[in-house]
């Protein structure tokens, strides 16, 4: 299966996945209602729009220069810290726990939360929010996005790791790579291996899951659902040997911090605080002997 | 004021509390004062480093199993797992590391223990001493084995691992087989993984079952950033394996039957004591950019090799690739635009072939690049070399981005379409060039096979993929012994690795026989003789066994309490269970 039949297959299953869900939840006649009005619901959040794509296109464009300052400059290798860590607190670290309870069924679950589960816990509340009548929580959803990725950006920059698979493969199982080799085409697009902590998977999802209980009186059973996904992402991200216990820890307090600054901000603020900031910075240079 | 005598009774009692406080307090001060003044011995700490599981599973094995030995036995070991373009920059170029484990591309013959070890190469760069090992004992004894032969040199050669026991810079586990998968096209004309260039250069001269083929021979492969740089003489990169080689000539190949000269037509061999070699080269050969290949090329190679700043700096700037080979030639002159002729360091014909095996460079391309960048780096070790112009029968035509490389036959090499080439490639080629596939790992690679996307491997598979393998329809596994090794190297540098004691119990910490049987599943021979545990495969010199090999434990763990008594047998001691400096 080459990379393009990967994103056939995740395309089509996540589609499902969403249309079912959005005829559930949202409901046909404010699909309707949505798709009539989208100009207006698009121009509402253009901003944290465009400040998700700097972000996601700033991470694309600078891989090769991200990797080399991470790798070779500013980076710290923290996998034993991660691992010995774990151990101290805990005794043992819950990733080997959770692979001692493998079944094949187990794995299978696991697998497919960790690939189509996952893009459909991120992309279902963009539609979902997109159909209310205000823009208020789709705004705060993608603000919360961009301030994960722009803070998971920074973390991997700072912190070198290794998940366990590849830390200690006579100890934890690659079970998702064994089960589904090309998935890693996939990832590979998306994340170098060396970015574990945090976990992005676990922040996301929970940032969705949060969202989900702040915004409950309109998707009620919105909570649960995306609740169980968000969890099963994290314990899936341990269990197939991916991360370790402190970066889905680390993901769950990134999550707290992005939906506070979604919540508490919004781009047009943050903007617009910035360049008053600039504007009092230039007026002070452009007035000789003001200070 | 009837509770007059109270008051004093509290302060008495507060004084006696403070007193008794004070008291105790004392001792401990003074305790926490003596361990301040003179601090104790701590615990030896080691930092282990290899590539991750991703990249190489069993060296991610071998680092992982040798901290659980090092801990056992009381030693405050941590494994580091780094990308092999780091890592090789970490131990080959930087010297920053404890103790690292890696795969050697192996020995090929005795002398190449003289660039590995010798002290004169331990500041520089590459697989040329990266140990950081000097003692003038085995630099005396390398030197000699070049200008001794037969029986004498036997003699040294065997007094040096000898010694190497006794000193231990490096220690090998295992010889691992290379495991590779071919699909069903070729199922009946390949007979082992390809992974030198004369392998490939044998798969693409022999007839395929249905005939000459019109389409490239594709080849699965698998690794991070694979495809970045394509620089021959660097070291700190991810490299396909024979890609580079497959398009840089060397003057001649040596094979399993003996030496075949390549773009040398002819070796004429003089000089009584230090041999001297006039080669000649075959003529009208080019370059894949169409410029002419001449006896300046040759001769540039090796000053450029030996150093990449030609003059510019004071002390040179070796390349860190091909160093141990280059070093064999002690000047090269070129006599006229087809004859080179070589005065070399050592009496032996077969070590002096070393030195023409390495690729030969074109002036024009890398002259330029001759510029001095930064303290002891130029231009030509820090360039990517996207554009590869050697003289080799492929030339390469296209790269896409950790996807794909492809080569095509060049046409204007000499054994192209001549009629007295050398047998190997007598009916190259049967396929129209090589596509490299780069996959995300080696389970997709073996998807790639299933699905008839590649013809074969060419990264070596780890053992459990094998079950996979034979389980496709047309597919089979290759196994091949190779010369291959994993190693682990220690640096000389690191406070307690200076010590050669030390260095030889922390050898006997890994049970190489368990290595071999359970982390390499069988697919390898572990180091049991003198020879084979500083990388000779199989030496005629000796099969000696030694005490490196005896391990304190057993079934790959180790004795915590057999480990304690080797240690302090050395003087060393213990608290707490813990090695101390």
């Amino acid at each position: 299966m080459s990379l393009a039949q990967v994103v056939l297959e995740l395309a089509l299953v996540v589609t499902t996945m969403l249309v079912t869900a959005t005829l559930v939840f949202v409901g046909p006649r404010r699909l309707v209602a949505a798709v009539r009005g989208y100009r207006w619901r698009l121009e509402a959040c253009l901003l944290p729009i465009a400040a998700l794509g700097v972000v996601l296109a700033l991470r694309w464009s600078t891989r090769d220069v991200a990797l080399r300052l991470e790798r070779r400059v500013v980076g710290h290798n923290i996998t034993h810290t991660l691992f010995a860590l774990e151990q101290r607190l805990l005794g043992e670290t819950p990733v080997v726990f959770l692979q001692s309870i493998q079944t094949e069924a187990l794995t299978e679950f696991f697998v497919f939360i960790y690939i189509y589960g996952y893009a459909f816990l991120l992309l279902f509340p963009i539609v979902a929010y997109f159909a209310l009548e205000e823009m208020e929580e789709l705004s705060t959803l993608l603000l919360a996005f961009t301030a994960n990725y722009g803070i998971g950006l920074v973390c991997y920059m700072l912190f070198i790791a290794y998940g366990p698979r590849n830390f200690d493969p006579l100890v934890f199982e690659p079970l998702l790579y064994d089960a589904f080799p090309q998935s890693r085409a996939l990832t590979n697009q998306v994340n170098q291996n060396t970015n574990v902590f945090p976990s992005l998977h676990t922040s996301l999802s929970m940032t969705v899951f949060f969202l989900a209980w702040l915004t409950r009186d309109r998707y009620p059973l919105w909570v649960p659902l995306s609740g169980f996904l968000a969890i099963s992402v994290a314990l899936s991200t341990m269990y197939l040997g991916i991360h370790w216990f402190l970066d889905v820890v680390a993901g769950t307090v990134l999550a707290l911090i992005s939906v506070y600054i979604g919540v508490n901000y919004t781009v047009d603020g943050i903007v617009s605080t910035g360049r008053r900031y600039l504007a009092r910075r230039f007026d002070r240079i452009g007035k000789p002997g003001s200070e | 004021m009837e509770d007059v005598g109270s008051p004093t009774t509290r302060r008495r009692l507060l004084a006696g509390t403070a007193t008794g406080i004070a008291g105790s307090l004392a001792g401990c001060t003074e305790r926490l004062w003596s361990r301040a003044e003179s601090p104790g011995p701590d615990q030896v700490s080691l930092t282990i480093k290899a590539v991750p599981a991703d990249d190489d599973i069993i060296a991610a094995k071998i680092a992982s199993q040798l901290r659980e030995n090092f801990e056992t036995a009381g030693i405050d070991a941590t494994f580091e797992p780094i990308a092999k373009a780091e890592l090789h920059r970490n131990v080959l170029l930087g010297g920053d590391y404890d103790v690292f484990v890696a795969r050697h591309a192996g020995i090929d013959e005795y002398d190449a223990l003289r660039g590995l070890l010798h002290s004169r190469y331990a500041t520089e760069a590459g697989w040329q001493n990266p140990f950081q090992f000097s003692d003038v004992t085995a630099d005396d004894l390398l030197e000699t084995q070049l200008t001794t032969a037969d029986e004498d040199r036997d003699r040294v050669l065997s007094e040096l691992f000898d010694h190497l026991t006794e000193t231990v810079p490096y220690t090998v586990v295992a010889f691992p087989s290379r495991i590779g998968a071919v699909g069903t096209t070729l199922s009946e004309t390949v007979s082992g993984p390809p992974y030198r260039p004369i392998d490939y250069l044998e798969i693409l001269s022999e007839p395929p079952d249905e005939g000459p083929q019109d389409r490239p021979l594709e080849v699965g492969v698998f690794g991070e950033a694979l495809t970045s740089r394509l620089n021959p003489i660097v070291v700190d990169s991810n490299q396909i394996p024979a890609l580079l080689a497959l398009l840089y000539d060397p003057l001649v190949y040596r094979t399993d039957d003996g030496a075949i000269p390549w773009l040398a037509e002819d070796v004429e061999w003089d000089g009584g004591s230090l041999l001297e070699a006039r080669v000649t080269l075959r003529d009208d050969q080019r370059w894949h950019d169409g410029e002419s290949l001449d006896a300046e090329d040759v001769a540039f190679t090796h000053r450029f090799l030996r150093d990449t700043s030609l003059g510019d700096t004071e002390s040179g700037v070796p390349a860190p690739q091909y160093r141990g080979q280059q070093s064999l030639v002690e000047s090269v002159e070129a006599v006229d635009s087809r004859t080179v002729e070589f005065s070399l360091r050592t009496t032996n014909r077969e070590t002096a072939i070393r030195a023409f095996q390495v690729p030969v460079l074109p002036a024009h391309v890398w002259e330029p690049r001759s510029t001095v960048v930064g303290e002891r780096q130029t231009e030509a070790l820090v360039h990517d070399n996207e554009e590869p112009i050697g003289s080799g029968l492929f030339e390469l035509e296209a790269v896409t981005d950790d996807t794909e490389v492809e080569l095509v036959p060049f046409t204007d090499h000499v054994f192209y379409d001549a009629d007295d080439r050398p047998s190997v490639v007598e009916e190259f080629p049967q396929f129209d060039g090589i596509r490299f596939v780069v996959a995300p790992n080696s389970g997709a690679v073996v998807d790639l096979l299933e699905e008839e996307e590649i013809d074969l491997t060419g990264t070596p598979l780890p053992a459990d993929e094998t079950g996979r393998v034979s389980d496709l329809p047309g597919g089979s596994v290759l196994t091949e012994q190779t010369d291959e090794f994993y190693m682990v190297g220690y640096n000389s540098h690191h406070e307690q690795l200076g010590n050669p004691h030390f260095r030889r119990l922390l050898s006997r910490l890994l049970d190489r026989d368990h290595a071999a049987a359970e982390l390499l599943d069988g697919f390898a021979e572990p180091a049991r003789s003198l020879g084979s545990l500083f990388g000779v495969y199989e030496s005629e010199l000796t099969d000696e066994e030694t005490e490196l090999t005896t391990f304190p434990g057993s079934d790959g763990e180790v004795d915590a309490e057999q480990a304690r008594s080797l240690f302090e047998a050395e003087n060393y001691r213990y608290e707490d269970g813990a090695l101390l400096e």
